[in-house]
């Protein structure tokens, strides 16, 4: 696979501590197109090794909108399902970059362990001195040891590792979209974390009709219905939820965005210094990033004020538990006190709800945001072909709900354009029917 | 004429930086951009940009922009501004300085690409 990839898949056989590369095939990626279309069909292939597979697509990194999704894909170990959970920031980006498209991490580490995935080589390094860390504390050792305060991270917290049926995937220093415990899965095979980094170039097949499709794609956006839009409040806000933006106002300090997504989708919140200030607040752990639209609104509805609820999912980031989780389980629970609720985060457990096929995650809306999509047919179809297609390509899944003009046909026009591969609308099909099935 | 950034604006995203990547590269990398977000102070939501010039580096910062002499002495001081001149995987002084993308079909690559407007061509 010529263009807009690494060519390289890498093999991580944690059981036997070590570590091989395969060839992207180029017949692969004309059949299953990508992302978690690829992750899933290399999940299969080693099947026997339990694997964690993580996967870009073949737009992720480059400069159509959105391009800033990376997948994890593997069985969960609550539901016993192959689900797909997304990695977004700038971390998803920099799988490829770092030299490989596709990640097959099998089998299981007689010992604590860690990836260093930098400039297309691997290493399996021993985490014993990360074990016990919090997600916060292990994303910041792993950058002083290995000397890059830009090392993007995977890795879990306690909650991982003591089995938690609610632990999470974290990405650097916050939550994520892994609602299907992932984070245990990581625990189960000793491995702590993976660190990112990498300065790679990827080649276009024709990168003046790349470029000239995506500019055009960019323009219709800014004038698009999201454009000036930001942050979890103006989402909630289309999800019916008006006053989240009153009740969070006071904490908020500056939005932010991932990797070349128009919508800046985060909220940082300020819990320990001033808000308003834009200078260094001088502390170095002023608050909070605030993504998870499904968190936030469950603690809401537990009666907590803003400050608590930010508070609450900030603890969750760094014991690596799926803060969304923790709301719907305390409030199955009758538990509306925020302290009473962080105190319980170690011993929470209980199966949480999923959406449709319980494959994909809720992280993003279930429903069009700002944009007239047009949808027929059941709103759940509609998303989970929305993710599907999202994740195959590698478009962030939050803006794929926002924006219209992201359509399936031009993934596939750019992708086309971008890799000289014959990819049409009845392959692309195909993949979905598969992720589906 | 030269390029204006509103590190306020900015989101983030580095959009600029991978386009001008791709302005020197004619592919997607990031390694020669000249001009960077940067965003190693992650946990205090603390990031602007960074945008080396033929003589100076513009340093975009969200409580306002400072304009550097390179080769200036005080250049030379190991302090945060210069880690944060320094925090990517190429050093900014050792890239090649804006050119306004002159030779290209779309004029500055990052005021193009920029969602928010938070970069801009002045004259």
């Amino acid at each position: 696979m010529e263009y807009l990839s690494s060519e390289r898949i890498l093999i991580v056989d944690l059981e036997a501590g070590e570590v091989s590369e395969d060839d992207l095939d180029e017949e692969l990626v004309a059949e299953k197109i990508g992302g978690a279309g690829i992750t899933k069909a290399l999940y299969e292939q080693h099947q026997e090794g339990e694997p964690i597979v993580l996967g870009a697509g073949p737009l992720t990194g480059t400069l159509y909108p959105a391009s800033s999704l990376a997948v994890i894909t593997a069985g969960s170990p609550v539901t016993g399902h192959v689900c797909h959970a997304p990695v977004t920031y700038h971390a998803g980006i920099e799988l490829k970059y770092a030299g490989y498209d596709y990640v097959v991490i099998k089998g299981r580490s007689n010992k604590p362990v860690y990836l260093w995935i930098h400039d297309g080589v691997a290493d399996i390094s021993n985490a014993s001195e990360l074990w016990g860390k919090d997600l916060w504390e292990t994303t910041d050792a792993l950058r002083r040891t290995l000397g890059d305060d830009l090392i993007q991270v995977l890795a879990i917290g306690t909650a991982g590792e003591d089995g938690s049926d609610i632990a999470q995937v974290g990405v650097n220093y916050w939550s994520s979209g892994d609602r299907f415990a992932f984070g245990k899965l990581f625990g189960q095979k000793n491995l702590k974390g993976i660190a990112l980094r990498g300065m790679g170039l990827l080649e276009i097949a024709d990168p003046e009709a790349f470029v000239d499709a995506a500019f055009e794609l960019l323009s219709n956006i800014k004038d698009g219905a999201a454009a000036g839009k930001k942050g979890v409040e103006d989402i909630c806000t289309a999800m019916g939820q008006a006053d989240v933006k009153d009740w969070l106002a006071p904490l908020v300090h500056r939005y932010s965005a991932c990797y070349n997504t128009p919508y800046p989708s985060h909220t940082f919140v300020f819990l320990d210094a001033d808000p308003k200030k834009m200078t260094d607040p001088g502390t170095d752990e002023p608050g909070f990033r605030v993504t998870d639209v499904e968190a936030l609104l469950g603690f809401k509805k537990l009666g907590l004020s803003a400050e608590a609820a930010c508070r609450l999912m900030k603890a969750c980031a760094k014991q690596g538990v799926d803060a969304a989780a923790v709301a719907e389980l305390s409030g199955r629970a009758g538990k509306t006190d925020a302290g009473e609720i962080e105190a319980s985060l170690s011993s929470l457990t209980g199966t949480v709800s999923l959406p449709g096929r319980g494959i994909f995650s809720p992280w993003s809306p279930r429903k069009p945001l700002f944009g007239d999509f047009s949808v027929s047919g059941e709103a759940n179809d509609w998303w989970e072909r929305r993710m599907a297609v999202a994740y195959v390509f590698g478009i962030h899944p939050i803006f794929a709900v926002m924006a219209p003009e992201l359509t399936e046909e031009s993934m596939l026009e750019i992708t086309r354009i971008g890799t000289e591969l014959e990819l049409d609308g009845e392959v692309l099909n195909a993949v979905v029917g598969d992720l589906l099935s | 004429m030269g390029v204006k950034i509103d590190a306020l604006k900015c989101i983030g995203c580095m959009a600029c930086e991978m386009a001008c990547g791709y302005h020197r590269d004619d592919g997607f990398a990031f390694l020669s951009a000249c001009i960077v977000l940067y965003r190693g102070r992650e946990k205090k939501n603390y990031f602007g940009v960074i945008l080396k010039e033929e003589e100076r580096l513009v340093v975009a910062r969200p409580e306002g922009v400072e304009v550097k002499i390179i080769g200036a002495a005080d250049d030379e001081d190991a302090s945060s501004e210069k880690k944060e001149e320094d925090a990517s995987a190429k050093p900014m002084l050792l890239r090649e300085p804006c050119d306004l993308c002159e030779e290209m079909k779309y004029g500055p690559m990052c005021v193009k690409v920029c969602p928010v407007d938070a970069i801009t061509l002045e004259s």
